[in-house]
């Protein structure tokens, strides 16, 4: 019975650790805003207006009412990763699939989408 | 037993920062993605930040880096393949980005 | 087993009729698809544009951004005041009529003496069997008369063609196809760089210059690829500097995260050359000032 309850203890602590902290939600938007206006990552602003951006850009839509727009997380996943794949004639860079951003960044970037 | 699991468990976890690249890991990779880059410059289809993964490999090799030369290198081993494979993909693709 | 009645035979033939009818065009064009077709292309290509920007005359297309925004347009009537090309027009009528060493020039490369000839370059040469540009014709010349090859994105390079372009302002893109499967080829090959997606960035010259020409990339107006290359060579501030087409083309590979291709490359020539056709009855404008 002890052995039991170590064993438990044991790999919740473990797997507690490695887990990423409920709290990161907060940082998640920073880094993902940090990433949508880096020239050498997300460089949103070539393409598109947001809130809190400074160009004029007008290739794509404007990044507003993204939560109203985009109810699901997967297609601004498929986006950002290929939308040349879903659609051949898009300007969209290749983001994910090429390697510009990584998994984990676009789940960033997303979260910030999702504050405009 | 179960203890012995999850101790193991434990410091596998860990342990894993502690696995380090060596000398020879870091340089087959390097030549691994040198050879994919040449392939892609060959069909014309290379692209610039895999140029500059292949600098920064080589940069740690010679600053006997091996863990940051090896991951350069599996970076540009990966940018090489995609440019490849992009490069292909498009061959028969591009017909169907001519507007209509 | 079945028997049809003789009306409802009567009907199926008709659908039959109906279905090979309907399936016998597209089977025509299937096979037709094979073959290049650089008219076709070229009038819907245009048509593409006219439809786009239905207030924008024909002969406007050579100016790109300027003749798709109203705002830029403004300020680029103010540059053109004083012509930020005109030293490298000096330069160029310098050289021009300076003669090589073994004494002939380089009006005794070119047709007309080389006045009044840049709308039909790029050239498909039968005797090599590949396209030629201004800028290769300029350096045959200069190689055939015992002179060294020209860098042939600026400088020198661009102030011969600055007075080529000048010389045959308002006169439309003339390139011709001539009936060899070679220089077919080319122009396909031309056309399939066009729209293929290249760099990091994964993204075609289709992707920016066709849907969405005209609208704004930061500070900057996307041109139009009908005409793109109407007023080259362009003094671009970017640069402070004069640039030829290889020059911005192969600074467009760079921003796409694509390693530029050699500047003589055949990729850029038979893009050139499919570009220049898709421009044909589009007049001269260049040289030109790009911001």
């Amino acid at each position: 019975m002890r052995n039991a309850r170590f064993a438990v203890f044991g790999l919740v602590a473990v797997f507690g650790l490695a887990a990423p902290p409920l709290s990161a939600r907060a940082d998640d938007v920073a880094d993902g805003q940090k990433l949508a206006l880096d020239r050498a990552k997300g460089n949103c602003l070539a393409c598109h207006t947001l809130k809190g951006g400074d160009a004029p850009s007008s290739v794509g839509r404007e990044l507003a009412d993204m939560k109203r727009r985009f109810p699901r997380r997967a297609d601004l996943v498929e986006i950002l990763t290929d939308e040349a794949m879903r659609n051949p004639l898009a300007p969209m860079p290749r983001f994910g699939r090429n390697h510009v951003l990584t998994p984990a960044e676009i789940e960033e970037i997303i979260d910030f989408l999702y504050t405009l | 037993m179960m203890r012995k699991i999850v101790l193991a468990a434990a410091l596998a976890i860990f342990s894993l920062p502690a696995l380090a690249a060596t000398q020879g890991e870091a340089e087959a990779a390097l030549e691994a993605a040198q050879a994919a880059e040449a392939q892609a410059l060959a069909a014309k289809a290379a692209w610039t930040p895999t140029e500059a993964a292949l600098k920064k490999a080589g940069a740690a090799l010679e600053a006997g880096e091996w863990d940051e030369a090896k991951a350069q290198a599996d970076a540009a081993l990966a940018l090489a393949r995609l440019s490849l494979e992009q490069a292909s993909e498009q061959k028969t693709l591009w017909r169907n980005a001519v507007f209509r | 087993m079945i028997t049809t009645k003789p009306r409802h035979a009567r009907a199926i033939l008709r659908i039959a009729a109906c279905v090979l009818l309907l399936a016998a065009p597209a089977r025509a064009s299937e096979a037709s698809a094979d073959k290049p077709n650089p008219e076709m292309d070229r009038k819907a290509f245009q048509a593409f544009f006219f439809a786009k920007f239905p207030r924008v005359a024909k002969d406007e297309f050579g100016n790109g951004p300027y003749a798709v925004n109203e705002g830029v347009r403004k300020q680029w009537k103010e540059i053109m005041e004083f012509p930020p090309y005109e030293f490298a027009l000096d330069d160029g009528k310098a050289e021009w009529v300076k003669p090589f060493a073994n004494g002939k020039h380089y009006a005794d490369c070119f047709d007309n003496k080389g006045e009044g000839v840049r709308q039909t370059y790029p050239r498909f040469i039968r005797e090599t069997g590949q396209v030629e540009t201004l800028e290769g014709a300029i350096n045959r010349c200069r190689v055939e008369n015992g002179e060294k090859p020209l860098e042939p994105m600026t400088g020198l390079m661009a102030s011969l063609t600055a007075v080529m372009a000048e010389s045959s302002q308002g006169k439309p893109f003339a390139i011709t196809i001539p009936d060899d499967p070679r220089a077919l080829n080319a122009y396909e090959r031309g056309k399939e760089f066009f729209y293929t997606r290249k760099g990091q960035l994964g993204v075609s010259c289709a992707s920016c210059h066709m849907s969405p020409a005209g609208e704004r990339m930061r500070g900057d107006i996307l041109a139009p690829a009908l005409g793109i290359l109407a007023a080259m060579p362009i003094y671009r501030s970017d640069w402070g500097a004069m640039g030829t087409t290889i020059r911005r083309i192969s600074t467009c590979s760079s921003q796409t995260r694509a390693v530029p291709l050699a500047a003589d490359d055949e990729d850029y020539r038979n893009l050139e050359y499919f570009l220049s056709y898709m421009s044909n009855g589009i007049p001269i404008v260049g040289p030109g000032t790009r911001p």
